[in-house]
């Protein structure tokens, strides 16, 4: 018996730049077979430049591009671990008949160009419906595949702001801020691998596959849900407003020892507050009427801050996070991304798996953010080189002879450098 | 093609979960057409009754959005099962469904003997999600968390906001409904597996490990020599609001001439401060002056069109108002008016993703204990001798 949740199952990963490849990455960890599809001519733009300049903005492992730098940069090989890599010219008639006799042989398609794009390929549900009806296609969109927007071109960060989670983050200055994460990337692809199983367990129940429309501006949006309820009955229109919290005081985040090293603390209720007070060692502000109750804690905030920021500013941010937590009081350390890496706690868990990439040696990779406790995620295994995959998945796959691999070769409908990279 | 069968039509689930992330997660669980049953602690209720905003600006147990929002299409029974006879009514009530999901601090279920290994040998289909700050192992496993702490701890938030400020927490409650979109992702593969192989499993979904999930791209830039920091905004300002010009990736080749054009400024188009995609990015001041001239003095939704009609990749800062009046977002009937007993019509965000033909169940969410005596009465028979008695207790 497989213990990989989704060993058996066949994917054909259209996506590019971030929010698909989370998908599939997370699919991938599950354990289904995913096959990326790119192209000479148009391979995912995470790769960078086939002839990048030296020093280029993309991520190189220390500013290296190396000889194959569209294997190598760190938003391609982070996202794409897990999946095998198909070259196939699908503009080309023959690279199109190809891909969609790899349809047929496939449980899902995963996608996210511009909402019209695989339509236009003579590739969208309805050509990939006819040849594969029990595939599952997950179309992941900005806007949605419908309504007057659905072509509009987004980033993550474009989301933000048009699904209005800008319009609530920011200093309680009024002004809106983004994430610099793209935030709604990440999430989506969360998101994404849930809905893929809703369809499948449809697909039991009906014997057909069915098209999933994701959109990743609704999905930001219904981030918001409690306040767009709210503004229904009261026209209330909230803004940004900064790490306070009306349920909260004190709340924010607060300057420790080291350049630019933060702590976030949380008190939720006079408990633990009490316990604030004793891990600080001023136990008498316990007594203090100013901050007794969470209305006069809210009142005298600025007092408050003060007093804590004097206190964290003397200490690294773990070690005010351990003390507080000691005392019951919910505090985190405000983590940097290369923090996160050596973290005890996700260390511990076994959250990250050390990649050794051929191209850009060894990382720590994020994984998944669920356990199952008789579903174990894979281990990750590296990205895969441009086409690496072309003669498993044309050979093995689809039956084609060496002979008909090395034609496509030829041909150009496959290959393993990008056109422009020269050879 | 038919209306489809919605995908979770045969399954129940029991929620015993609070605030956001655990409700976040059976509401889409019901919104695929679970028969979700939320428990809640008699008197008092799930945490976020009291939490805000308020309809009509008026706290109340059945008033809360954030409640109403959270738990749509879900049946509520109230149960206290910290007292024997409700634990060993939720036993009765956990043979009979095929997800639990719970959100208390780890070992708390297990004391009272509702844990996975107590429920496990009563009904081995069970799936058993239980959603917390940081994980069921680990040092943390015991510590106490909250949006802020989770944002922090994951590594999302130390690079947003500005460069001279403190690190910035993304508004509402994103990490929380975020943890909920992995807990249901994570529910529904332990189901896919149950309906190829027969067992349930236990389904441990931290926030912490999410959000480090969500700050894939700052860990990646760590290793990578590129260490991210909190940088200046790049939003401008329009006649009523802010908008994002979109210019510096993902744009065609004669874009930028054509807003130059756009702009009246057609001698910009060759000016190679703003040339490239490169120059650009390295010129961001001087070019976010120039445009933001522009920008002033237009409407930010005629921006956004206008310039995602260049093929830009531009944005507009929508304000919940903006989000309303969305032609993309009504036509796609995004919004859904539902009643509520307590506080009548409500604007409610609907379905998150759809399945082709397939309806998402919208129902509003429950009184508290409103459901009871269906499930009480006519499931586990309790005649209403026996409930009242329940209800003398305290139990329910």
């Amino acid at each position: 018996m497989t213990t990989h949740a989704l060993a058996g199952l066949r994917i054909l990963d259209m996506t590019q730049v971030a929010v698909g490849p989370y998908a599939t990455m997370l699919l991938g960890f599950m354990g289904a077979e995913v096959i990326k599809v790119e192209s000479c001519s148009r391979m995912d733009i995470s790769r960078g430049q086939a002839r990048p300049a030296s020093g280029s903005a993309a991520l190189y492992p220390h500013g290296d591009i190396g000889e194959r730098p569209w294997d190598r940069t760190g938003h391609y090989i982070h996202r794409n671990v897990n999946k095998r890599s198909l070259t196939l010219d699908v503009a080309a008639p023959r690279g199109k008949e190809l891909l969609l006799q790899l349809a047929a042989k496939c449980d899902v398609l995963v996608e996210n160009y511009r909402a019209s794009v695989m339509d236009r390929l003579g590739l969208g549900y309805a050509a990939i419906s006819q040849v594969n009806p029990r595939l599952i296609y997950v179309k992941i969109s900005s806007q949605g595949a419908t309504g007057p927007e659905k072509d509009y071109g987004s980033l993550g960060s474009t989301l933000e702001q048009t699904a209005g989670l800008a319009s609530i983050t920011g200093y309680g200055d009024g002004i809106p801020l983004m994430t610099n994460e793209t935030f709604p990337d990440p999430v989506v692809g969360m998101l994404a691998v849930g809905a893929l199983m809703a369809a499948l367990r449809q697909r039991r129940q009906t014997g057909r596959g069915t098209l999933i429309d994701l959109a990743q501006r609704e999905v930001t949006a219904a981030m918001l849900g409690e306040y767009i309820l709210a503004h229904s009955t009261t026209g209330n229109v909230p803004g940004p407003m900064g790490n306070r919290h009306p349920h909260m005081a004190p709340q924010g985040v607060y300057r420790c020892l080291g350049e630019d090293m933060w702590v976030s603390i949380s008190v939720a209720n006079d408990t633990q507050w009490r316990g604030l007070c004793q891990a600080i060692g001023q136990p008498q502000l316990a007594q203090d009427t100013r901050f007794a109750t969470l209305p006069a804690r809210h009142e005298h905030a600025d007092d408050i801050d003060a007093i804590l920021s004097a206190w964290t500013c003397e200490r690294e941010h773990y070690q005010v996070m351990h003390m507080l937590q000691a005392h019951g009081v919910p505090a985190g350390a405000v983590l940097q991304g290369g923090e996160t890496i050596a973290d005890p706690h996700l260390y511990a868990r076994g959250f990250w798996d050390t990649v050794n990439h051929p191209e850009s040696g060894p990382y720590q990779q994020v994984t998944t953010p669920w356990q199952l406790s008789q579903s174990p995620r894979r281990t990750a295994t590296p990205a895969p080189s441009l086409g690496q995959h072309n003669a498993y998945v044309l050979g093995e796959i689809l039956g084609l002879s060496e002979q008909d691999i090395a034609t496509l070769a030829q041909e150009g409908i496959i290959g393993t450098r990008p056109i422009g990279a020269g050879t | 093609m038919p209306v489809q069968p919605l995908p979770l039509s045969d399954i129940r689930v029991l929620d015993l979960s609070e605030d956001v992330a655990g409700p976040f997660c059976t509401k889409l669980l019901a919104g695929l057409g679970a028969e979700v049953i939320k428990i809640e602690t008699p008197g008092t209720g799930d945490p976020s009754r009291r939490t805000g905003p308020f309809i009509a600006e008026t706290p109340g147990a059945e008033q809360s959005a954030l409640f109403l929002y959270l738990n749509t299409g879900k049946k509520g029974i109230t149960l206290d099962r910290r007292q024997p006879t409700g634990a060993a009514i939720l036993q009765r009530l956990a043979q009979d469904c095929d997800i639990l999901v719970e959100s208390a601090p780890p070992g708390d279920m297990d004391r009272l003997g509702l844990g996975y290994a107590a429920l496990e040998p009563l009904n081995p289909q069970l799936i058993y999600t239980a959603i917390t700050p940081f994980g069921q192992t680990g040092p943390y496993r015991d510590y106490q968390g909250s949006e802020l702490v989770a944002q922090a701890i994951g590594g999302m938030m130390h690079v947003i906001g500005l460069p001279d400020r403190e690190p910035l927490k993304i508004g509402g409650h994103a990490a929380t409904y975020t943890t909920g979109m992995s807990a249901f992702s994570a529910t529904m593969l332990a189901l896919h597996v149950r309906d190829a192989q027969g067992h349930g499993q236990y389904v441990d979904v931290s926030a912490m490990e999410t959000m480090a999930v969500g700050q894939i791209h700052a860990s990646i830039q760590h290793q990578f020599g590129h260490v991210p920091k909190r940088r200046h905004s790049t939003l401008v300002r329009a006649q009523d609001g802010w908008v994002h010009p979109g210019l510096d990736r993902g744009i065609a080749e004669d874009t930028w001439a054509r807003v130059c054009d756009l702009m009246g400024q057609p001698e910009l188009a060759d000016d190679p401060r703003f040339n490239t995609r490169d120059a650009r990015r390295e010129n961001q001041a001087e070019l976010t002056a120039i445009i933001g001239a522009w920008t002033a003095a237009h409407p930010k939704e005629e921006i956004y069109h206008t310039l995602q009609g260049l093929r830009t990749v531009a944005g507009y800062v929508a304000t919940i108002e903006d989000l309303r009046s969305s032609a993309q977002l009504n036509e796609r009937d995004f919004f859904q008016t539902i009643a509520h007993p307590s506080t009548g019509e409500g604007v409610y965000p609907g379905t998150l993703f759809t399945l082709q033909d397939t309806p998402w169940q919208h129902g509003r969410a429950p009184l508290l204990g409103e459901h009871n005596t269906e499930i009480y009465g006519e499931r586990l028979g309790y005649c209403r001798a026996a409930r009242e008695q329940l209800y003398g207790a305290g139990i329910i």
